[in-house]
């Protein structure tokens, strides 16, 4: 113990030394080593053996003065805390130098010093609280936040009155308040008791009077202050009674104090000082070492007596003063006395102190039972709180709102949240089963949402997925839509001649702003003959650029879009487009050219267009335009795109097919695309969307995607659909979706129908998606305009212009959507290579969850915006074409059900899936297949 | 873009499948990934292909795949674009 220890700058630092190899004697090793030492039991007693005039100030193990205590808590605990106790020593140091009036009182004072030694012992005893009482720093700044904290440390001043009670009869007079006589009452005894066989009491009387002992805390702080409460040096008292005992009458001159008026205040003051300043650490304490503690408690709290001053600390020097003042008891004194107390123990604590004795001060000062009560639920509220508390960083939190915010502010809510899948999965289907049902589910997820990681095909279509979702929101909307009105539609329209014109939408949401004088009939044909006429003036004067036709389009089309004036130059607006788009095809006789098969060689398509190797230094000067572009955005420099535009050739009419057709031939030019998007403007991407769907047919993709042209795709050719889906698709897709109006959307479509052959184009996969993009889209913003009157008639009847074209070059073509099962095998036959080549381990066991299908719910989707967009009688011939296809996917469906034991699963979910797709397109009719047959939609 | 060197007619393969010839009777196909003017190459999922004669005095070829394939560029004798599929 500290025997050996005695002679600390000796041994002690040496074998810190040795411990720390050839090192010179580092200061914070050297304190490391004294919390050590500190720990150690019965340490307090080394002052009774050695005495305690040892130098204070130095270095030693013990007899550490207060400032080298916090010194030496410093190092020993928390950067933070030593931070924190920089700033409270300069603070310190205006209000009073405390190592030096220790050394002088120590210097001044054999006897006192002593008590000094006893002093400094203890504290070592008490160094292990020393990172509790960090923590009550810790809790004093969380004070201060909350506001709260007084309740929440309850316990603390409970406990720590008790620590620190003094003596009873210092009470009595002080306190004339009710609840406090208990207190009274008990105390003598408990005090008693402790004194004497100290260990066993304390604890009793604590859980006995909590709230006796709340209200203690300020008596007693007040105590302190007034007598400087010598309960830490009490220890001492035993080999030397007669102090004791002077202090006792000392203190029982005090109870003079109490009847002063300045007291109240003061009593506050004390009790708000000590609960927070105090109380945690001693709690923690007590809680991880009790016998300790109590021990100490036990033998602090008879001698009480003890003056102050015998605490090495400014207030030593004082002490003698402090007493006379004590009893002469004016309160701002007092008040002093305290803080500086609380500056001895822990000067870093000084300044929170004050503020928080301010704090109390003012709430405590009535500390009524109720109050009490109040606070004791408070204190459990904040327990309550206090308990989760910490348990999410800020990154955590952060997140979590990040997460939340996206779902508001995404676009497509129902698709991105997981839950709504789940449940969506789980409500349309009849998944059953048990073990299999989440596998099912989890399956039916992954496919549904195309997750990244899965899917059935390891494939990323988000962008599909996108589409999908719109074709399915719109078949929802469609669903929605009363049954009646979709009878009677024909009634309707031929009422209209008689009524004017009757919205099938709610009249009282969307009032009609002008009277319509609809003569539907002629208006079709006058639209018709002057887009003839128009043709026929394209024709004769080629020379108009689409691309300026359309600008002007576009302008004059904003304010028509917006404010929905349904005139007759809306409607010459909207011919006008669509007759531009026959002058382009018109005017240039090479786009016939695309409607022969003449594109399937890729290579002539290149020489078409410049040639292999002109095709590939576009793409390079692309990348180098970008590239450049890119470095000026994050410079911050200005952006000119015209470089870019101009290597895009987009509106080059110099070459056969566009270049930038070709550019799309090749990965690497399809892979920047987004990219060369971020640069453009508006008219820019639709310019380019344009001379995308007029050439279509000439698209490399087309060409490979479609069963005609590619019936055997190879390995290299599915991965290139695929890369062209996420990566074009996508851009489409959101390009439509976030900056397109109805008008554009038909331009493009009308754009697609005219230059390429469409009955092809829907034979191809990446063809039929691009068509189900423009088709469920434009059906999607009749739907939204159909309530708000968005859309002039002459909008819709282009619109139903455009639609009818599309449905002729379709008509008795539309099976031929449907690749044949040959084709279907290869694909299968393809991906499962595929698959056993980058997974040989998963698949080898020939595992039926495994086993791969072909995907046609792009062709449903298709099938259903078509019908979505169309009437009864289109509708009508899509069935008649397609029925043999519905009537096999529904046997498909079944024939699964039959399928082995092993398959089980796979086939259930599979069979689902088929359902799935299938109900897509004939819920558009109001129809939905269930167990192999088909019935009317509720 | 200017074509100037003959590298330059390499760049515009850059991310395109391209045929290599080797030293040593061994051949290349993959996609290419980078090149510098050593003709050090990189290639992606790539074929190699080696040849060599077997006791009968036939041509026996072994094929080995690599993900990413980096080439000295002092073993290549020729780069061309494969032939079609």
């Amino acid at each position: 113990m500290s025997f050996f220890g005695f002679d600390p700058s000796g041994p002690k630092s040496k074998e810190r030394n040795n411990d720390g190899g050839n090192k010179p004697l580092d200061f914070d090793d050297t304190y490391g080593g004294l919390g050590d030492y500190e720990q150690e039991e019965g340490d307090y007693l080394n002052a009774e053996t050695f005495g305690a005039d040892v130098e204070l100030g130095n270095d030693f193990d013990f007899g550490h003065s207060e400032s080298n205590q916090s010194g030496a808590s410093a190092t020993i605990q928390q950067p933070s805390h030593v931070h924190r106790s920089y700033v409270a020593a300069a603070s310190q140091g205006v209000s009073s130098s405390n190592p030096a009036q220790l050394d002088t009182s120590i210097d001044l004072k054999p006897m006192e010093s002593l008590w000094t030694a006893g002093e400094q012992e203890y504290q070592q005893e008490q160094q292990p609280q020393q990172p509790q009482v960090m923590s009550m720093e810790d809790i004093e700044r969380q004070q201060r936040q909350m506001q709260m904290a007084a309740a929440a440390h309850q316990q603390a001043p409970s406990q720590q009155g008790f620590m620190q009670m003094p003596p009873p009869p210092h009470n009595f007079p002080m306190q004339g308040l009710p609840p406090q006589q208990p207190y009274q009452q008990d105390q003598p005894n408990s005090q008693f008791v402790n004194q004497y066989p100290p260990h066993m009491i304390p604890p009793p009387a604590m859980q006995g009077h909590p709230n006796q002992f709340q209200q203690m805390p300020p008596m007693f702080n007040h105590h302190q202050s007034q007598i400087p409460n010598p309960n830490q040096h009490y220890p001492q008292m035993y080999p030397t009674p007669p102090p004791n005992f002077q202090e006792h009458h000392g203190q029982q001159q005090q109870p003079q104090l109490p009847l002063q008026p300045p007291q109240p205040p003061q009593q506050g003051n004390g009790y708000s000082a000590s609960p927070q300043t105090l109380p945690q650490p001693q709690l923690a304490h007590q809680q991880v070492s009790p016998p300790t503690t109590t021990q100490i408690q036990t033998e602090l709290q008879p001698p009480a007596g003890v003056s102050r001053s015998i605490l090495a600390s400014p207030q030593s020097v004082a002490s003698p003063r402090t007493e006379s003042n004590v009893t002469s008891a004016s309160p701002q004194p007092l008040q002093q006395e305290q803080q500086e107390h609380y500056q001895v123990r822990s000067p870093e604590q000084q300044l929170p102190v004050r503020n928080i004795q301010k704090q109390m001060q003012q709430r405590r000062e009535p500390l009524t039972p109720e109050e009490q009560k109040r606070l004791q639920v408070r204190h459990a509220k904040v327990e309550k709180i206090m308990k989760h508390s910490g348990v999410m960083t800020p990154r955590d939190k952060d997140f979590i709102t990040r997460y939340q915010l996206s779902q508001i502010v995404t676009d497509d809510p129902y698709n991105e949240d997981f839950y709504f899948q789940v449940y969506k999965i789980i409500q349309r289907g009849g998944i059953v089963g048990g073990e299999s049902n989440k596998g099912s589910i989890a399956r039916a997820y992954l496919e549904h949402s195309g997750h990244r990681l899965g899917g059935r095909y390891k494939r990323a279509d988000i962008a599909l997925q996108r589409m999908q979702s719109q074709v399915e929101k719109a078949v929802t909307v469609a669903k929605e839509r009363p049954q009646k009105n979709k009878d009677n539609v024909e009634k309707i329209t031929g009422r209209e001649g008689v009524l004017g014109k009757i919205s099938s939408a709610m009249n009282s949401k969307a009032p009609r702003r002008q009277l319509l004088i609809p003569s539907h009939k002629a208006s079709r044909i006058s639209n018709e003959d002057e887009l003839q006429s128009l043709l026929l003036a394209s024709s004769a004067s080629p020379s108009t650029s689409s691309l300026d036709g359309t600008d002007e389009h576009n302008n004059s089309h904003q304010p028509v879009d917006a404010a929905s004036l349904a005139n007759v130059p809306a409607l010459e607006d909207v011919t006008q487009h669509l007759g531009n788009v026959e002058i382009s095809q018109n005017s240039k006789s090479r786009r016939r050219s695309s409607y022969a098969f003449t594109s399937v060689d890729q290579n002539s398509v290149l020489s078409r267009s410049g040639g292999r190797k002109f095709v590939l230094s576009l793409i390079e000067t692309v990348y180098r335009e970008v590239l450049e572009l890119e470095a000026n955005l994050r410079s911050g420099k200005e952006i000119n795109n015209t470089l870019l535009w101009e290597a895009l050739h987009v509106d080059d009419d110099i070459y056969e097919v566009c270049p930038f057709i070709s550019m799309l031939t090749f990965d690497k030019g399809v892979k920047i695309m987004p990219r060369i998007f971020n640069f453009l403007d508006k008219k820019q991407k639709l310019k380019l969307l344009q001379t995308f769907f007029s050439e279509l047919s000439h698209l490399n993709i087309i060409i490979i995607s479609s069963y005609k042209t590619n019936p055997t795709p190879t390995d290299n050719q599915l991965k290139k659909i695929d890369l062209f889906q996420t990566v074009f698709l996508k851009i489409i897709v959101s390009f439509l979706s976030n900056n397109s109006n109805f008008i554009e959307i038909m331009g493009l479509l009308l754009h697609l129908i005219k230059n390429n052959n469409v009955s092809f184009i829907s034979t191809s996969k990446i063809g039929l998606n691009l068509i189900t993009v423009l088709i469920s889209r434009a059906a999607l913003i009749r739907q939204d305009s159909n309530r708000s009157n968005g859309l002039s008639s002459p909008e819709i009847s282009a619109w139903n212009e455009i639609y009818d074209k599309l449905f002729t070059a379709l008509e008795s073509k539309l099976a031929s959507v449907f690749p044949p099962q040959e084709y279907l095998d290869k694909v299968l036959k393809v991906m499962d290579e595929q698959q056993q080549q980058h997974l040989p381990h998963y698949n080898s066991g020939n595992s039926p969850s495994n086993v791969q299908f072909y995907d046609q719910s792009y062709i449903w989707q298709f099938l259903a915006s078509l019908a979505l967009s169309g009437k009864l009688n289109h509708q009508r011939i899509i069935i008649d074409e397609v029925r043999e296809e519905i009537f096999g996917t529904i046997n498909a469906a079944e024939e699964l059900l039959n399928s082995n034991e092993i398959d089980k699963a796979n086939a259930t979910y599979r069979r689902e899936k088929l359902y799935q797709d299938l109900n897509l397109f004939l819920n558009v009719m109001g129809l939905v297949s269930r167990d192999g047959e088909i019935s009317e939609l509720k | 873009m200017s074509l100037e060197t003959p590298l330059d007619l390499l760049k515009l393969n850059l991310d395109e499948q391209v045929y290599v010839k080797l030293r040593g009777a061994r051949s290349l196909v993959g996609t290419l990934q980078a090149f510098d003017s050593h003709c050090n190459i990189v290639l992606s999922d790539a074929i190699e292909t080696i040849y060599e004669l077997d006791d009968e005095g036939d041509l026996q070829s072994v094929e080995r795949n690599s993900e990413m394939i980096f080439v000295r560029g002092d073993t290549v004798t020729l780069i061309t674009t494969p032939d079609e599929e």
